[in-house]
């Protein structure tokens, strides 16, 4: 049996039992994850059984850049303005202050231990903690959603748990973005070469050109088959030319999100066609994911327990600090960082970004070490968040209360 | 104004980015086919707005950007979207034997037999004599004895016969037609789809006996030739109940599932050797006649392959080398004027001979003057056969390909038009059946 037919069998075979089992899991237990597609992945690829090989793993590499893509324009379409002004600012202000926090802790803190580990200088170590750093801010909301679903629970507390995890992939996707832009290589020689500046305006031209080009191609129809064309063009497009240019396919594509939710009429049917195609992609980007997988020696079993840890403290002390700075420590309490440990898609995809660009060692470490915390902290993430909600401070409602201008 | 707007920020835009950038992991692909899908579908709606079918603003799109002429799309970037040209071969076959039902098949299937056996038989001796009558000016033929020239006439004859399973798919979707010339067009082409193949492996045979191949060459035995087809049909049959058991069991995930069992037939095609199409062709009518979720899938498939088929049909004309296919002109346009005629004839033969309609008989033909993918297969099998003229007469099919390509969805379109055939889904609500799903190429 040739291996794209093995491959083919497996993933359709592995996709139904993850999809039935996940379901009853997700009823029963409360356990909502993509994780297990990584863990196929794992399983498939050469690091275990070695059915999906390096070069497979290449050959879809144009699917995983999409993938990307179609991850950046579903969170940018979360930032539609006439509901982000509903919301209390302080919300922002906590969720922009925790991002900012956890990012700078744990790319400071892994970027040592990456120094130490590899005896490498600040210079060279610097990509991959910022890497780490963004990987390390975002937080799934799915365990987050799923609780809030089951439990209808409004208060402060749970609105705030689903503010933050978009502000922090705003974060991440901004500092990864823009890292790759600023640390880009020469072009090939002949072209003229772009300043880091240059290249950043660029990453951001893409994204901004690509939706142009959108409502040029639309008009004024909403049929749900031509949004779907000018969708896919806009974004492979844009996909494409980043990555072609070895830049983020995320961030063009999270702006491409914001501009359409926020400038076309057809917001919600652009949102449909978003989610109907996200769901393939995601688990090809997640089984691929996991495939990619191939560590190198032992070391990474160091480096991602760290990367667990540290992200873990940054997370819970980050949120703590940034409530203590806008006065919300009582609302929201001094664990409410708990409730983000969950780590979802996006940083897989950064670091399976970062991973298809870079073949060195350390973005191998930073692509193990974020499909450990994936696996681990994912699966648990709606049992945390519920523990959290059901352990909330007693005042939380009056402060919610009062930030929300309600009685 | 708003069209030439898109197609000049892509251009600018692609002339920006591609001097910036190197290929790596298929993100050149990946930058061609986004520009594509744009480019092609707007050439396509301006192909509409002056009543031509949106596929030869595609194929138009493919021709102008393509490495022969703007060269905007590379051959690199082209030859990486060819996984994309597979998949939507085996798509538009998985639809196309999906819109067959089986009761269609047991009501009209002796008047689609008959119509294709005229059509195919009288297209095949015109070809062969035309090419007969042309030897003089063809430059590897002129030296050929009478019973070697019979052999590369029919060669020839029996590539130029094929039909295009994915333009009509394509146009019968873009105009939402189920009418009883729509219908006969499809069924003749698909039933001409298997037939061809076994023409022309015939033939081959027979003609390597007559004019045996100088050097090494690569001629199919009858045996294989048989597997191909019965292969197909068997595996094809397997599939479409797996892919029925599993819209009765499962049912979720729609386009994923379908682009999975897609790609799972190609590897399954080629691993047993068993011809593609068929076995898609199969697979679409066993699953869409055995399950009553058949049309959400088909639907499914349709809507979100969408980009896929105006990238596919820009592929196609990209591959149009207008400097390779120009000098050949003279000799291939009368041949495809004798194609066209000779269709015509077997057509009108055909359903005086099944008693078909009136209008079956008049614009049935048209719907089957298009070539594509399946035809270049054949050439492409043709010039590895005979390697010493085989390149020559491959050439002067592409050409003529190239032709039948342009004018053959203009001919359909018309025939549809002209009979009053295009039926909307209002039109299809009102008559109490489910409307068509949303166009292919919309």
């Amino acid at each position: 049996m040739s291996a794209g037919l093995l491959l083919i069998v497996i993933v359709a075979g592995a996709y139904l039992a993850a999809h039935f089992a996940s379901e009853w899991m997700a009823r029963r237990f409360l356990v909502v994850s993509g994780a297990e597609y990584l863990l196929l992945g794992v399983l498939l690829g050469p690091a275990v059984s070695g059915v999906i090989q390096a070069s497979t793993v290449d050959g879809f590499a144009p699917f995983l850049t999409l993938a990307f893509g179609w991850l950046g324009a579903l969170i940018g379409a979360q930032f539609y303005v006439r509901d982000l002004i509903r919301v209390p600012t302080d919300h922002f202000r906590v969720a922009m202050t925790e991002a900012t926090l956890v990012l700078l802790v744990v790319a400071g803190v892994m970027g040592g231990a990456l120094r130490w580990w590899l005896g490498a200088s600040w210079a060279e170590v610097l990509i991959s903690a910022v890497v780490f750093g963004a990987v390390g801010v975002s937080s799934a909301p799915t365990g987050i959603a799923v609780v809030s679903r089951r439990l209808g629970t409004r208060g402060f507390l749970m609105r705030q748990l689903q503010v933050t995890p978009a502000m922090d992939a705003l974060v991440a996707i901004t500092a990864f973005g823009v890292l790759l832009a600023v640390t880009h290589d020469a072009p090939p020689s002949g072209a003229p070469v772009p300043t880091p500046t240059e290249w950043v305006v660029i990453t951001l031209a893409i994204g901004v050109v690509s939706g142009w080009l959108f409502h040029l191609f639309v008009g004024g129809e909403r049929k749900i088959d031509r949004l779907f064309i000018a969708l896919s063009g806009a974004l492979i497009l844009s996909s494409g030319a980043a990555a072609y240019l070895r830049l983020s396919p995320l961030l063009p594509a999270l702006l491409i999100g914001v501009v359409l939710v926020n400038t076309s009429p057809a917001r919600h049917e652009i949102r449909d066609v978003l989610t109907r195609v996200e769901r393939p992609l995601y688990f090809v980007l997640l089984i691929f994911a996991g495939a990619a997988w191939q560590p190198d020696g032992g070391g990474w079993v160091l480096v991602a327990a760290m990367f667990l840890l540290v992200r873990g403290f940054a997370k819970v002390g980050g949120a703590a600090l940034a409530a203590r700075l806008h006065g919300h420590l009582p609302s929201l309490g001094s664990r409410w960082g708990w409730g983000l440990m969950g780590h979802g898609g996006l940083a897989v995809a950064i670091a399976l970004n970062y991973r298809l660009y870079d073949s060195s060692e350390m973005a191998g470490l930073v692509f193990t070490a974020t499909l450990v915390s994936v696996l681990v902290t994912d699966v648990l993430s709606a049992w945390i968040v519920q523990a959290l909600v059901h352990t909330a401070p007693e005042p939380a409602a009056a402060t919610a209360s009062a930030a929300e201008g309600r009685p | 104004m708003r069209r030439l707007g898109i197609l000049v920020v892509l251009l600018v835009g692609m002339e920006l980015v591609l001097p910036l950038g190197s290929e790596g992991q298929g993100s050149q692909a990946l930058l061609a086919f986004g520009f594509l899908i744009l480019a092609a579908y707007t050439i396509g709606e301006v192909s509409t707005a002056v009543a031509l079918p949106k596929i030869v603003g595609y194929l138009l799109s493919g021709v102008f950007f393509g490495p022969h002429v703007l060269g905007t799309l590379t051959e690199g970037g082209a030859a990486g979207l060819a996984p994309v040209s597979e998949l939507a071969i085996a798509i538009i076959a998985f639809l196309a034997g999906a819109e067959l039902r089986w009761e269609e098949v047991r009501d009209r299937g002796v008047v689609f037999g008959k119509i294709m056996t005229a059509e195919l038989l009288l297209g095949f001796v015109a070809i062969t004599a035309a090419l007969f009558a042309a030897q003089r000016w063809i430059p590897v033929a002129a030296e050929l004895t009478g019973l070697e020239m019979l052999a590369f006439g029919m060669l020839f004859a029996a590539v130029a016969i094929v039909h295009s399973p994915a333009v009509t798919m394509a146009l019968l979707t873009e105009s939402g037609a189920r009418s009883p010339v729509a219908r006969t067009t499809l069924g003749v082409v698909l039933l001409a789809d298997v037939a061809v193949v076994l023409l022309f492996s015939l033939v081959l045979v027979v003609a390597r006996v007559i004019a045996p191949p100088s050097g090494e060459s690569v001629v199919p035995s009858l045996g294989l030739v048989v597997w191909e087809i019965g292969g197909a049909v068997l595996i094809g049959a397997v599939m479409g109940l797996a892919v029925a058991t599993y819209l009765r069991f499962v049912g979720k995930e729609m386009v994923f599932f379908g682009v999975l069992a897609a790609f799972f037939a190609l590897e399954v095609a080629r691993l047993a050797h068993v011809e593609l199409l068929l076995t898609l062709l199969v697979a679409g009518f066993v699953a869409e006649n055995s399950s009553e979720q058949g049309e959400k899938l088909r639907h499914a498939m349709e809507r979100s392959a969408a980009p896929i088929f105006v990238v596919f049909f820009a592929l196609s004309g990209a591959k149009i080398d207008l400097g390779q296919v120009a000098p050949l002109l003279p000799l291939v346009l009368p041949i495809a004027v004798v194609r066209a005629a000779a269709i015509w004839g077997g057509v009108r033969i055909g359903a005086r001979w099944a008693g078909a309609t009136g209008d079956e008989s008049r614009y049935v033909w048209m719907g089957l003057v298009s070539q594509a993918g399946v035809a270049i297969g054949l050439a492409a099998i043709l010039a590895e056969a005979y390697p010493g003229r085989g390149p020559y007469l491959a050439g002067m099919l592409l050409a003529l390909i190239a032709v039948n390509e342009s004018v053959g969805p203009i001919l359909f379109r018309h025939a549809l038009t002209k009979g009053g055939q295009t039926d909307t889904a209002a039109e299809a609500s009102e008559k109490g059946r489910p409307a068509p799903a949303a166009p292919l190429t919309s």
